[in-house]
């Protein structure tokens, strides 16, 4: 299957384009490497003399590390020199992507030096967490809480993973939450996480890989998830959002206070882009962030009027911290300069992203990875997963979806109310509006009669028969009960994800794919149609 | 291909290296295809060559510095890597002590470093242009100094350098004579003007130091305008220079200022001046302060700095020097008052500290510490220079150590390359599979090698595991996720599972519980009446005595499932060895193939329950 607008299709000749030779890069002192890989194509790339790490993430030396599907930069601080070839193409891509070589070196769709990067500031400001943790620990006071603010591809990430790798490399145990549901830390995208960062990061995975039955050659993470199956966290006036973030920092706050090491290494969260563009409803939104996660530092990359709104409002109030009187805790906003390597990141590689990371979910990591190839004799490094398919019956499953309608995109994604109403007891009959705040509060008016009291949360059983729509999407499985209210269906974190791969109407039947085998948890399940969408082809 | 680890290489290399004591040409080339065949090594072979090139004396220098010359030469990469990385110390190093003819050798040796290799198809120069032009610059900036002076000053100390061999003869007199101390002494004595003279001159010594370190930042600037680095540093200097220009301070607070300067300067300066009349005080009052940092230095390193300071000190080596050059009145009592903060803060310190340039007042250099100077590891300080450490490095170790950086936008401007050492070479010990970094001390590498043990047997179990079907596994819940812990690579992987399972031991193994698998049987009513997913029978809560709690007899927990541990145990005979967290399981319960599967595979949380109804 082909992946429109990627590259990934371009006719066949670009495949005919001779492998390159592996070149070789020397990299002066405080410069980077800046490579970007097409999915389906794999670089190689090896560290021969000197220190360099990915976004923070030191490399090896000698040893062979596998990108695809990846845009990033390799920074040295001591110069260092770098050996790039071209990997083999994939040959386990089943669903017909044609894989690409781009004309840098070792098949890089783009890759240059530069000598000009933010990483002393970045540094700085781990420096500076440093300096807090280590306050943190002798006072005996919380760790602190970093939040990262500033518009879409601005680097928010990558400062994120520097920090945490920063934080992981002298010993530090920081708490890391995503908050921008686009990126998928440790899961799918269309979720908000929170892990704890031990261990290193994955070189070649960007955060690492959740917990599997087996072993993984770099330490896995565990991931606490939450669903929220949409791009835009101001979709619906942030009702759906603002109390699963409320959830989630609820549960950091509660391991903080448990796990000391996280307590004195803090929390570095991740928000969407979407939060710094200054759409209405925005920095309300930011403002729960900050209220919730009791933030004591505001960075703000690459957006000057976000900087003084921030400042304006934040710095040097106290902290909403409980103990923030007792320590005289006040936040401090900071700007940061946008690194020169940040690339836009189109719709093609969004969705190429997105799917890789649902097939990995699924199906593991199937390219050798490092480690593991230079010790063990058998070239089989990969982690393969094994999934289980098996059928459902439809009218069994508690599946509740969203009903809720993006200002922006709505019609770009096909979200399809008619289809959805031929489920509702009340038919095509129902007058939904998913837009009437009333103070803020989201009540929508479902002149309807089967919903519960707490029916002002937008989400809604489907009931049978089988939407066709729920093909090639993910079914988000909940720890809440199938008697749960909406509200606990919402705020209930995530066990795991099912991939439709059919439905049969007509027999109420569900062909899917669960990551474990054995009876599908009898959970409520939210279904993730609008983040990470349809993927199509992922099973056979 | 040898087999020996690094160390052994090392120790053997020194040893011969040791023995090199002439321009010996069989004994070079042995050395170069010793390391030639030992390129896998190359790193360490580099640091021992560092080292002895270092710490030899000044008339061994030469023939080592002629092996570094044939491996870059002969060999090549790695090596050009390793060695081209410390170069500019290493060379300046040893040209600041070795005597005018030895001095044209090297210049003569640098002259073809800037060449190809004789012969070679490769056309790129031996070392990076970067590398030799950094050098080159210092040796000019240093030459134009002397001449300067020499033209302006009298120069009543020239005639007497000539005499001693490994002072600085044409170029500035450099003072950093290791091996004559007492020599040193007396040569700097001398000249040394009553000390209530002085305040004015200071002034003036600090202006000059100052404009000729303003002089180098725009150099630097100028050769680099976006870095943020030299910008920032220029801009300091002038703001430091302008605060200077109008204001009156006291002499100690010049002094300081004195000190700080150099401090900034030091870096870039191994073998810099105004260290000199601490070796040559008779009495060690202030010696032998430590570096333990002192390899981060390097990196601080920057040419033009270094030239400046050499062109500045050269002036200070005048009939009038400026205070600290009063070997008495400044060992004894200015030492300790100089490297502490004044008390009552000027602005200009204020200023300076906020900048990043002084350290926070509460760090102290730790400056008479005594402790004795590493030695080998160190990059430009030889033995003999030790006891000279320029006092103003020690705030370059107290800002390494414990220095705070505060969280505001101009402050993370401020480059702190000496910091970035605590993610470096602060560990040093690294893991040739992932990069890993582990302290060089006893527990370090005692992690290492668990950390170690982890890849092995990971790698094991990936063999093991590549033959089964593996699953990703269901995430972990709310509560399971607050009271899991994250499991730790370098922990010894039976002490993990001993504190991990241990509470459950406690809670009812240890104390003879029910002789098969069992589990609490968990309040929450749907879990309760979720039955064996295998056998698809409920559960049957007993109540045990011995835990004192409602228990599931047979039952184990998988993941976030609970199955009878038999049933379990039937499905999955072909299984590896029994769960560590059930002692009386038997073999064929769930594989705890790595501590993490403890976190979901253990709830915690059922561990604390207390079981009240049923």
């Amino acid at each position: 299957m082909s992946l429109p607008g990627l590259e990934l299709t371009q006719p066949s000749e670009e495949r005919q384009l001779a492998v390159a030779p592996p070149s070789q890069i020397a990299l002066n002192p405080g410069s980077e490497w800046r490579f970007e890989v097409a999915f389906g194509h794999l670089v190689k790339v090896k560290l021969l003399s000197g220190t360099a790490e990915l976004f923070g993430t030191e490399l090896a030396q000698l040893q062979t590390y596998t990108f695809h599907g990846t845009k990033g930069a390799i920074y040295t601080w001591h110069g260092c020199e770098l050996e790039v070839s071209a990997g083999e193409t994939v040959a386990t891509t089943t669903d017909g992507v044609t894989p690409t070589a781009g004309h840098g070196a070792g098949g890089c769709q783009s890759e240059y030096t530069a000598e000009e990067t933010p990483m002393v500031e970045y540094s700085n400001v781990h420096f500076a967490l440093e300096t807090m943790r280590e306050e943190a620990q002798s006072v005996g006071k919380d760790g602190p809480r970093v939040l990262l603010l500033g518009p879409e591809n601005a680097g928010k990430t990558s400062l994120a993973k520097i920090l945490t790798a920063y934080a992981t490399k002298v010993g530090r145990q920081p708490l890391v939450v995503n908050l921008d549901p686009t990126e998928g830390m440790l899961s799918v995208p269309g979720t908000l996480t929170a892990a704890a960062f031990r261990t290193m990061l994955d070189i070649e995975e960007g955060w690492g890989s959740s917990p599997m039955s087996g072993p993984s050659p770099v330490p896995v993470k565990l991931p606490l998830v939450y669903s929220y199956p949409m791009p835009n966290p101001l979709d619906a006036e942030g009702a759906i959002y603002r109390p699963i973030v409320s959830r989630l920092a609820l549960s950091v706050t509660g391991r903080m206070a448990e796990d000391e090491d996280a307590r004195e290494a803090g929390i570095i969260v991740d928000t969407p882009g979407i939060l710094s563009s200054g759409k209405p409803g925005s920095l309300e939104l930011i403002n729960h962030i900050v209220t919730e996660f009791a933030i004591t530092t505001i960075l703000v990359i690459g957006s000057e009027r976000l900087y003084s709104a921030m400042v304006k409002q934040y710095d040097d109030q106290p902290s909403s911290s409980a103990t923030a009187a007792v320590f005289d805790e006040r936040i401090s906003v900071v700007k940061l300069s946008k690194s020169g390597g940040c690339v836009d990141r189109d719709v093609a590689f969004h969705k190429a992203t997105r799917e890789s990371q649902i097939r990995s979910y699924f199906f593991g990591n199937p390219i050798a990875t490092t480690g593991t190839s230079a010790l063990s004799l058998s070239s089989s490094s990969a982690v393969t997963l094994s999934p289980h398919a098996q059928q459902l019956d439809f009218a069994a499953l508690p599946i509740y979806s969203y009903t809720v309608v993006s200002a922006d995109d709505e019609d770009e994604d096909e979200y399809d109310p008619s289809q959805l109403d031929s489920f509702l007891p009340g038919g095509g009959s129902e007058d939904y509006t998913p837009h009437e705040p009333d103070n803020g509060t989201y009540l929508p008016s479902m002149g309807d009669t089967n919903q519960t009291p707490q029916s002002n949360v937008p989400l809604k059983k489907i009931l049978p028969p089988a939407p066709s729509t729920l093909a090639n999407t993910l079914l988000a499985i909940t720890n809440a009960p199938t008697t749960a209210s909406p509200s606990e269906v919402r705020d209930a974190s995530i066990m795991g994800f099912l991939y439709v791969a059919d439905v049969d109407a007509d027999k109420g039947k569900i062909r899917v794919l669960a990551p474990v085998g054995g009876r599908v948890p009898p959970r409520a399940i939210i279904w993730s149609k609008r983040l990470p969408g349809e993927v199509v082809g992922l099973v056979g | 291909m040898s087999g020996l680890v690094s160390d052994e290489v090392a120790e053997d290399y020194k040893n011969n290296l040791e023995d090199l004591t002439t321009n010996d040409r069989f004994q070079i080339s042995n050395l170069t295809v010793i390391a030639k065949e030992n390129t896998e090594h190359a790193m360490a072979i580099s640091r021992v060559l560092e080292n002895h090139i270092r710490t030899t004396p000044p008339p061994q220098k030469l023939p080592a510095l002629y092996v570094v010359d044939s491996i870059v030469k002969n060999v090549g990469t790695p090596y050009t890597l390793f060695l081209g990385r410390n170069m500019y110390q290493t060379f300046m190093n040893a040209y600041s002590l070795v005597d005018q003819q030895t001095r044209r050798k090297l210049d003569e040796m640098l002259r073809t470093w800037k060449e190809p290799v004789p012969g070679s198809l490769d056309t790129r120069p031996v070392f990076s242009p970067d590398i030799t032009r950094n050098i080159e610059n210092a040796l000019i900036k240093a030459r134009t100094a002397i001449l300067e002076n020499q033209k302006v000053r009298q120069p009543d100390i020239r005639g007497r350098s000539s005499a001693t061999p490994t002072r600085w003869n044409p170029t500035p007199p450099h003072g950093t004579r290791p091996n004559h101390p007492v020599a040193g002494n007396g040569a700097f004595n001398t000249p040394t003007p009553p000390y209530g003279h002085r305040p004015d001159i200071q002034l003036e010594s600090l202006n000059r130091d100052l404009e000729a370190l303003i002089g180098s930042a725009r150099n630097d600037f100028a050769n680099s305008p976006f870095n943020p680095t030299s910008q920032q540093r220029l801009k300091a200097l002038l703001d430091l220079q302008r605060i200077l220009q109008s204001q009156q301070l006291p002499p100690d607070q010049l002094k300081t200022v004195r000190d700080q300067l150099a401090t900034y300067a030091v870096p870039q300066a191994p073998a810099q001046e105004n260290a000199a009349p601490v070796p040559a005080h008779p009495i060690p009052v202030a010696t032998p302060p430590t570096l333990p940092a002192s390899q981060p230095l390097q990196h601080m390193l920057n040419p033009d700095i270094l030239a400046g300071l050499l062109k500045a000190t050269a002036g200070n080596q005048q009939p009038t020097p400026p205070p600290q050059f009063a070997p008495g009145s400044f060992n004894i009592s200015q030492m300790p008052t100089a490297s502490t903060p004044q008390p009552a803060e000027n602005p200009l310190i204020v200023a300076l500290r906020a900048r990043g340039l002084l350290p926070s007042a509460s760090a102290p250099p730790s400056l008479a510490s005594g402790t004795p100077p590493t030695g080998g590891s160190l990059p430009f300080m030889i033995p003999g220079q030790a006891q000279s450490t320029p006092p103003p490095a020690t705030p370059q170790i107290s800002m390494s150590s414990s220095s705070t950086v505060p969280m505001s936008t101009a402050s993370m401007k401020i480059p702190r390359i000496t910091l970035v050492v605590s993610l470096y070479e602060a560990k040093s010990n690294k893991c040739g599979t992932c990069g890993r970094r582990f302290p060089t001390t006893d527990e370090g590498r005692e992690k290492k090698a668990r950390h170690l043990d982890w890849h092995f047997k990971t790698n094991q179990r990936m063999a093991d595991a590549a033959k089964r079907a593996q699953t990703r596994s269901w995430y972990v819940d709310e509560r399971d996720w607050i009271k899991s812990r994250e499991p730790s690579d370098d922990q010894n992987p039976d002490d993990t599972e001993a504190t991990a399972e241990g509470s459950a031991g406690a809670d009812g193994g240890s104390k003879q519980g029910p002789p098969k698998p069992w589990i609490r049987a968990p309040n929450e009513a749907t879990l309760r009446n979720t039955p064996c997913p295998i056998c698809q029978e409920k559960f049957e809560s007993t109540w045990s005595e011995d835990v004192q709690d409602w228990i599931w007899q047979d039952a184990a927990k998988v993941g976030n499932r609970v199955y009878h541990a038999s049933c379990y145990a039937e499905v999955t005979k072909d299984g590896p060895a029994p769960r560590a967290s059930t002692p009386q399981a038997r073999t064929g319960t769930p594989d705890s193939v790595l501590g993490k599967r403890k976190a979901e595979g253990e709830s915690p949380g059922q561990k604390v329950r207390v079981k009240t109804e049923q």
